[in-house]
């Protein structure tokens, strides 16, 4: 029961970080129909940034700071500079752009910042609380982790659903034409949307960083999880990314918990592979086919 | 006064407009008549800014609009109904209706708006949480129009706005379009297959065959002309 | 892979070259194992070494060609059937040491292939980027179940693999990495001989017919899922058989060799050298082996640190495929072509101006 309550407590907290990367995926693949390959190597490079500025003296939210804004910098320029170009062109061309850009900032990064093995600081302790002398079975810094991502979301839900720059923002995604006719200007609204992705990866770079430590590739099995998230809510929806993203990190927190750690990719791929085969566009996915 | 001048436009090598000239006086529907394929939704397409022309320019009240966005002729205000409807059937009816008015700041002129196009459209006020895709064809049509005179606009470009309403509503329609006309000088392109009931409320008739305008005049006496109205309208 | 022979005087060969796709195929094949044969003799065991590593890079990319160039599917996992291909050869020979080679590469690609069918068969219904979300999870799932059951496989450390020994008959100083280079060769050679004519033939339309148009397809009857299984067992057994001679070259098996960044330059060899044709795979092949051999000496001479040196060729993978992506489309044999198109027409431009060269051998 004890380790049942532990594995369950970590995979909600892993399964926030994952569901933070879903929905920058299910954010850009609703607007764009690209899937961001990059979206973890962004991650990783926006918290190399923090972990570069604090270093050299910045204080510690100043850094998380930057290293925020640095994504929604990063998220505005790949959109406008790299993705827009091939927007017209076959999605294969997408697809290629955005691991050849993964494969460059996970070489980058290294260049930059050194190839060894870092450990990024924790805002929180990460030692499990403690309420009147019994045991808790999660530290203030889970705590912060579901807390800020769900803040995050949160946000962002009142941003699309509340604001007219929400819904000028869903016009362009769902139909950039009618939303160009009646004056949108959908470029920009793209620009802003895989900015706001790339924000919310940054925070999961950041989050994952303390636990996983930081090296070039640390985001990759990340994003691999939040993908496979994304994909079991099938791709189009924020809410299905979420839940399938938690679902993801409490899976695999029971597979490596109780059959051990290596086998928790292996459980994502049989997860994955599982749901698909009942349902191939996801739980949440529309059978039909959107109009382009 | 929009001036279209000499508007050529070619899909790889298919010409589907070639050489068209004319104009639309404010406070006055114009309507563009031709058999399926003429041109007539390419016209409004390039007025709007969604299809680059090869040769020719469009004029707003002297303004040029070819080589201009989409999303910048519609800030001048150039309303286009797009043909079969365009709503955006995963928005709610209202947040439709809200995108027509959006890109103006004032929010309680934009509130007013909408509020005007549930006046108008009273189907849509009973349905204005629902989802877009819930409405029936006539009712996506009404949205359409309705958020297009949300915009509150100086032109107005209207593709076939009778698919799927039903006669009755189309003449109410057109006969509150009648009153918008005169009292706010829009300029309207009326677009139609139906060229009785367009004749009917236009001022002036444009007549395209084959990208080609082969008449214009004014749509009374095209309605009058036996000899023309056999040879490209079909009545 | 257009190799004609120039126009020759024997009428009957030039014609019969012209119809049979298939022969012309082999009369190429053949005269570019001469070259290769030739051509590591010429080179020190060093670059024969070389050499090896673009054959086995030419085999595993050429396969997925076929995959994502000619039928459009996309596979983020071929690192991983790879890996399947090694495991199988080293894990054979840690059971019998002294196999030979022929065996352990046939039980590597029968084992990816039927790898290759139960992953074709679980991903035919899936699309885009559900089909890249599965291999994608493929490709970093597959690499721990060695780590898991280190008794079989040897986990962190891996298998080590005896690399072939030239045969007695070739003489005794005959370099073991030039043997290698030409079983490599050989593979390689054999590999896209079959595909080449498989592409030319009606399976590979009928490839091309599902990526083009998959309801058009339907329409004409083809099996679509049936076509895409064939497509993905086709370049996981070129896959399976790549890996297995990659664990001969690199003499040891282990999961580090076979990280998600190898599927992703199995993918950067063929998108660089141009999607869909196999030549284009070649080229790719010659750059993922010798960038890095490039950038090493520049970083030496440049005195650059070792986590900058060793991640230039990445980075350059990396800028190469968005650039490509950007500025050419069609990738470098893509670009090659479209450059001898240009020269073609200015020399034939010339041609008009200039009188007619009496000597020229024309036909
Ligand atoms: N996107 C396109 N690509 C190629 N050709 C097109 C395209 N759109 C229209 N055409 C061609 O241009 C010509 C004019 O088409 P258009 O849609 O403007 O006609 P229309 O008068 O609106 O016809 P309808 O009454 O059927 O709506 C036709 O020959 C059509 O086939
Ligand atoms: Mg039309």
């Amino acid at each position: 029961m004890r380790a049942f309550l532990i594995y369950t407590v970590d995979g909600v907290t892993n399964g926030m970080v994952y569901a933070a990367v879903a929905l920058a995926l299910v954010m850009i693949w609703r607007a764009t129909r690209i899937i961001n390959y990059a979206q973890g190597a962004m991650a990783m490079f926006t918290t190399y940034i923090a972990f570069f500025v604090i270093e050299h003296g910045t204080p510690f939210w100043l850094g998380f700071v930057i290293a925020l804004a640095a994504g929604l910098a990063l998220g505005a320029v790949t959109e406008r500079v790299l993705v827009r170009p091939v927007e017209s062109r076959p999605a294969l061309s997408a697809v290629i752009l955005t691991l050849g850009l993964l494969i460059f900032l996970e070489a980058l990064a290294p260049m930059l910042f050194g190839a060894q093995v870092q450990s990024f600081p924790a805002p929180f302790s990460r030692i499990d609380l403690t309420a009147g002398g019994t045991q808790l079975y999660f530290s203030r810094f889970d705590i912060f982790t579901v807390g800020s991502v769900l803040c995050v979301m949160v946000l962002l839900f009142v941003l699309f659903q509340r604001t007219t720059i929400g819904l000028r923002m869903r016009a362009a995604a769902f139909n950039p034409e009618i939303a160009r006719i009646l004056g949108i200007r959908v470029g920009r609204m793209l620009t802003l949307g895989w900015a706001l992705a790339a924000l919310l990866g940054a925070l999961a770079g950041l989050l994952a960083a303390p636990v996983l430590f930081l090296y070039p590739t640390n985001m990759d099995e990340v994003l691999v999880f939040g993908f496979t998230g994304a994909i079991i809510g099938g791709l189009e929806s924020p809410v299905g990314a979420v839940v399938g993203a938690l679902g993801v990190g409490l899976a695999l927190s029971y597979v490596s918990g109780f059959l051990g750690s290596d086998l928790a990719p292996l459980g994502s791929l049989l997860i994955l592979m599982a749901v698909l085969m009942i349902r191939p566009r996801g739980l949440f996915g529309m059978t039909r086919q959107r109009q382009v | 006064m929009l001036e279209v001048a000499e508007l050529t436009v070619a899909y790889g090598g298919v010409v589907a407009l070639d050489d068209v000239s004319f104009s639309v006086p404010e406070g006055a529907i114009t309507a563009v008549l031709g058999a399926n394929g003429a041109g007539k939704t390419t016209l409004v397409r390039t007025i709007s800014g969604l299809v680059r022309p090869r040769h020719g320019s469009v004029l707003l009240d002297g303004a040029e609009l070819v080589g201009r966005s989409p999303e910048s002729i519609a800030r001048l205000r150039v309303a286009h109904v797009p043909e079969g409807h365009g709503i955006v059937s995963e928005l709610s009816v209202d947040e439709n209706l809200r995108l027509g008015g959006l890109w103006r700041r004032d929010r309680a002129e934009q509130r007013v708006a909408v509020d005007e196009a549930y006046a108008l459209f009273p189907p849509l006020a009973a349905r204005r949480r629902g989802p877009a895709s819930g409405l029936s064809g006539g009712e996506r049509q009404m949205l359409s129009i309705g958020r297009a005179l949300a915009a509150r606009p100086a032109v107005l470009l209207l593709d076939e706005p009778s698919l799927g309403l039903a006669t009755r509503l189309l003449a109410q329609i057109m006969e509150r379009l009648g009153s918008l006309v005169a009292e706010r000088k829009l300029s309207v392109l009326l677009i139609e297959q139906n060229a009785r009931s367009a004749l009917s409320v236009a001022g002036q008739a444009v007549v395209l065959s084959l990208g080609r305008v082969v008449v214009i005049d004014e749509a009374h006496r095209l309605a009058g002309d036996e000899a023309l109205r056999h040879a490209y309208l079909g009545f | 892979m257009s190799a004609l022979a120039d126009d020759t005087d024997d009428e009957s060969l030039g014609s019969a070259l012209r119809r049979s796709t298939l022969l012309r195929h082999g009369v190429f094949f053949v005269a570019l194992a001469a070259v290769l044969l030739v051509a590591t003799y010429l080179v020190s065991p060093f670059h024969d070494y070389e050499i090896a590593g673009v054959a086995i890079y030419t085999i595993a990319a050429a396969g997925l060609t076929v995959l994502t160039g000619a039928n459009g599917q996309i596979s983020l996992g071929h690192g991983a059937l790879m890996m399947i291909g090694a495991y199988t050869t080293s894990v054979l020979l840690q059971w019998r040491p002294g196999l030979p080679m022929i065996v352990t590469l046939l039980g590597a690609v029968v084992s990816t292939g039927l790898a290759g069918s139960i992953i074709g068969v679980a991903g035919a219904r899936l699309r885009g980027p559900y089909l890249a979300g599965a291999t994608l999870a493929l490709a970093v799932a597959l690499p721990q179940i060695p780590l898991h059951f280190a008794g079989v496989f040897g986990g962190n450390q891996g298998l080590n693999v005896a690399s072939p020994t030239a045969p007695a008959a070739l003489g005794a100083d005959f370099p073991n990495e030039r043997w290698l280079a030409w079983l490599c060769l050989a593979a390689a050679l054999v590999t896209l001989f079959l595909l080449a004519n498989l592409l030319s033939s009606s399976v590979g339309r009928r490839l091309r017919t599902v990526r083009d148009n998959e309801v058009a397809a339907r329409l004409a009857g083809v099996d679509v899922a049936r076509t895409q299984v064939l497509a993905f067992v086709i370049s996981a057994v070129c896959a399976g058989l790549a890996g297995a001679l990659f664990a001969y070259w690199v003499s040891i098996t282990s999961p580090t060799g076979f990280t998600l960044t190898l599927s992703l330059q199995l993918l950067t060899a063929v998108v660089i050298g141009g999607l869909g044709s196999l030549t284009g795979a070649v080229w790719g092949s010659i750059i993922l082996i010798y960038l890095p051999v490039l950038t090493g000496d520049l970083a030496s001479n440049l005195s650059l640190s070792s986590d900058v040196a060793n991640n230039v060729p990445l980075a350059i993978y990396g800028v190469v495929l968005v650039v490509a992506m950007l500025v050419f489309p069609r990738g470098l044999q893509g670009a090659l072509v479209s450059l001898a198109r240009q020269l073609a027409r200015v020399i034939r431009m010339r041609g008009t101006v200039l009188p007619a060269v009496p000597s020229a051998p024309e036909q």
